[in-house]
């Protein structure tokens, strides 16, 4: 048929395009750049989804981490948090910034360890003080609401008792070491630091360190399982040694209780709570049936906020879709009405109705991807920036994790890994081809509109 | 007898504007052979252009026929247009026409686009059809420069570059200066004389229209009756019939005794 003999043509039409789109360059400049920013939100997006289903899962399997513990356990602690972030009391409102991760920091004091020691069913118990170091470091978080500047301590000082049954029995000292060894019964005099805290200290094993004012020989380095918290930066030691040198001589901050077995558990919390409240000691009594709950109230707002999320980026590339369907639609219009005549012509020398029309779709087409490329280095260099505008809950975790203090979720850790939302290779090649489709049919209707144009009248047309 | 290559028959063209009916042709009935170079005269608004449209396939006549190469084309769906128009009918028209960001040779490639010849093919008849019309030297120069002279010359290359049944030409001249136009007209003739192109050529200019072989005139949409021979410059004798003296093709008047030729 007409199209039989007509391969080699589109090769000159190709020419002709590329040509015809570099004529007005400015124009073309414009409208390639307004394109390129619609496909840079289509690529940004789905990668900031990614990054936000990725920080969701692993946050699900901290949690689930963390909440499947023996069953017998019993979390004792002088703070909502066990980290005891109290700066942000619970329900406090998602909308409001995350401002204060300022310590307020309470302590047991140990003669309570002797009282729950003698309620029945107590098999164990395990003694911590968690506190901040003295230095603080600042950190500026954007989000969409503006930036916050944030002050927080730069480690936590874990002191831990360092029994060596203990240390088998319920891990309660962090596993993997990368250099040197962990800490073990008997030591005195050294730390246990996590990674990333030697560039800060400037030293490794074996080396000096002073912690308020004190001096400790570093003799293993631990790699933290979630990178960026705040909480991973962690120096452990004896547990003594963390009650002189932090000035908490016998003090606590939390406990970790182990029953005999599971139908102790609910028996020794009530006790407690009453020992709690009959000495205002303002305890929080955390069982496995209460980790549990938690987890699941927290998956369900979590799935929500991330279900949230999505709809939110479906509709937004809908639109940056529509949008950049509108474009090309819009310029190929116009393009087309400046070129009447030169339709005209076209069809005077031969041209017949689908060659006009592959012509100015074609010419979608190019323009289209020329935005492509735009997009894809607008979208791999915007992309964190890009999602995190859009899409105001890319980190499903940042509002909940305030609902339930109870929980080791870190914010850092979401935003980090939200702050990496970079478009893979699948999302590139995907937007290149949305967008000569969407080239193909912005350009459909004006391309058609040209192809059906009278020749005569086009010729007429100045 | 020389082949018929072009006949109309009882040609009418009728547009409505605003609610009534305008005659644009009326009753035209034109018969071109081959090798024929005619020129269609008549003022502004007389249908040339109107005819010459329906000549090319261009626009469909009212009533009437259009036979090109023995095929009714005024029969001939939309869809099945495009190849008259690309190897039966070559345009030169009054603007040239020429597309701004193609180079000389690209424009004259143009009309081959789709056609089974390969890009080595196009550019050798390219080529050789810029060398006829003497643009050797501007093959790569886009039409903002070239001359106007230039333009139509490219133009006129485009027209031929699938060996159409027939040229037409809108106006050639009109948008070039006397000494250009003669020059063009002179193209033309050659291309008639040498290659036996057949031209049907559309103008208002009585000088012009003289220059074809056959002359016809329009009045409001109706081709008189009169009918003239032209003075075809390459084939009138190249001497002065008054004093013998030996003339130039395009020279109007005997340089030695002033005689109009």
């Amino acid at each position: 048929m007409q199209h039989a003999c007509e391969g080699e043509s589109y090769l000159g039409a190709l020419t002709r395009a590329v040509r015809n789109v570099s004529r007005r360059k400015i124009r073309a400049l414009l409208i390639i750049i307004a394109l390129g920013f619609s496909m840079a939100i289509m690529i940004s997006i789905p990668a900031g989804i990614m990054a936000s289903q990725e920080s969701y899962n692993s946050m699900i399997s901290n949690m689930r981490e963390e909440t499947s513990k023996t069953t017998t356990l019993i979390e004792v602690s002088t703070s909502s948090g066990r980290g005891g972030f109290s700066g942000m009391p619970p329900g406090t409102p998602s909308g409001t910034p995350p401002f204060g991760f300022e310590r307020e920091e309470v302590f047991i004091n140990e003669t309570i360890v002797e009282e729950i020691r003698t309620i029945d069913g107590v098999k164990d118990i395990v003694e911590f003080l968690e506190t901040s170091s003295e230095e603080t470091t600042s950190e500026t978080m954007d989000t969409p609401r503006g930036s916050f500047t944030i002050s927080r301590p730069l480690y936590t000082i874990t002191g831990v008792c360092l029994n060596s049954t203990f240390i088998a029995e319920y891990s309660i000292l962090p596993t993997n070491i990368t250099a040197g060894r962990a800490l073990q019964e008997g030591d005195s005099g050294v730390v246990l630091m996590s990674s990333n805290l030697t560039d800060y200290f400037e030293v490794g094993v074996d080396a000096e360190v002073e912690i308020n004012g004190e001096s400790f020989t570093v003799v293993g380095i631990y790699e933290p399982t979630s990178e960026g918290s705040m909480e991973t930066r962690t120096v452990y030691m004896n547990l003594s040694d963390a009650q002189t040198t932090t000035g908490n001589t016998g003090n606590v901050s939390r406990l970790d209780v182990y029953a005999e077995n599971d139908s102790y558990v609910e028996e020794i919390a009530e006790v407690i709570e009453t020992y709690s409240e009959a000495y205002d000691l303002g305890l929080y009594v955390t069982t496995y049936t209460d980790r549990m709950e938690r987890y699941q109230t927290m998956l369900e707002n979590a799935e929500s906020t991330l279900s949230q999320t999505q709809t939110v980026a479906f509709q937004e590339i809908v639109i940056a879709i529509a949008a950049t369907s509108l474009i090309v639609l819009f310029t190929m219009l116009y393009t087309v009405r400046e070129r009447t005549k030169e339709i005209g012509i076209l069809k005077a020398i031969g041209f017949s109705n689908w060659n006009v029309m592959s012509q100015f779709m074609l010419e979608g087409i190019v323009i289209s991807l020329m935005a492509g490329v735009v997009g894809v280095v607008i979208g791999i260099v915007g992309a964190p920036f890009i999602s995190s505008l859009l899409l105001p809950s890319v980190n499903p975790f940042s509002t909940q994790q305030r609902g339930f203090p109870g929980q080791t979720v870190n914010f850092g850790t979401a935003l980090s890994q939200s702050a990496t939302a970079t478009p893979d290779l699948l999302t590139v090649l995907l937007a290149f081809g949305v967008a000569a489709l969407l080239g193909a049919l912005g350009s459909l209707y004006p391309a058609w509109r040209a192809s059906r144009t009278s020749p005569m009248e086009a010729l007429r047309y100045e | 007898m020389s082949e018929l290559v072009l006949k109309t028959e009882k040609l009418d063209k009728v547009y409505k504007l605003g609610g009534r009916q305008v005659r644009a042709l009326s009753d035209v009935n034109i018969q071109v052979k081959k090798g024929d170079f005619i020129s269609i005269m008549g003022p502004s608004g007389s249908g040339k252009t109107t005819l010459l449209n329906m000549l090319g396939c261009l626009d469909k006549p009212t009533y009437g026929k259009v036979i090109l190469d023995n095929l009714d084309v005024t029969k001939v769906q939309e869809k099945g247009l495009f190849k008259i128009r690309k190897y039966k009918v070559g345009f030169v028209f009054q603007t040239f026409n020429l597309m701004p960001y193609l180079n000389a040779i690209e424009n004259v490639e143009l009309p081959m686009d789709g056609t089974k010849k390969s890009k080595d093919e196009k550019r050798k008849r390219a080529r050789e059809l810029l060398k006829m019309v003497g643009l050797s030297e501007r093959e790569e120069h886009r039409p903002h420069r070239l001359s106007s002279g230039e333009q139509q010359r490219v133009a006129i290359a485009r027209a031929l570059v699938n060996n159409p049944t027939i040229v037409l030409a809108d106006e050639p001249t009109g948008n070039l200066d006397s000494k250009t136009g003669h020059e063009i007209i002179r193209l033309l003739g050659k291309l008639n004389i040498d290659q036996g192109t057949t031209i049907v050529l559309v103008t208002h200019d009585s000088l012009i229209a003289s220059r074809a072989g056959r002359m016809l005139f329009l009045n409001d949409g109706k081709l008189l009756a009169k009918e003239k021979q032209g003075t075809h410059l390459l084939k009138r004798e190249l001497t002065c019939t008054n004093c013998g003296r030996e003339i130039q093709p395009d020279d109007m008047f005997c340089p030695r005794c002033g005689k109009k030729l």
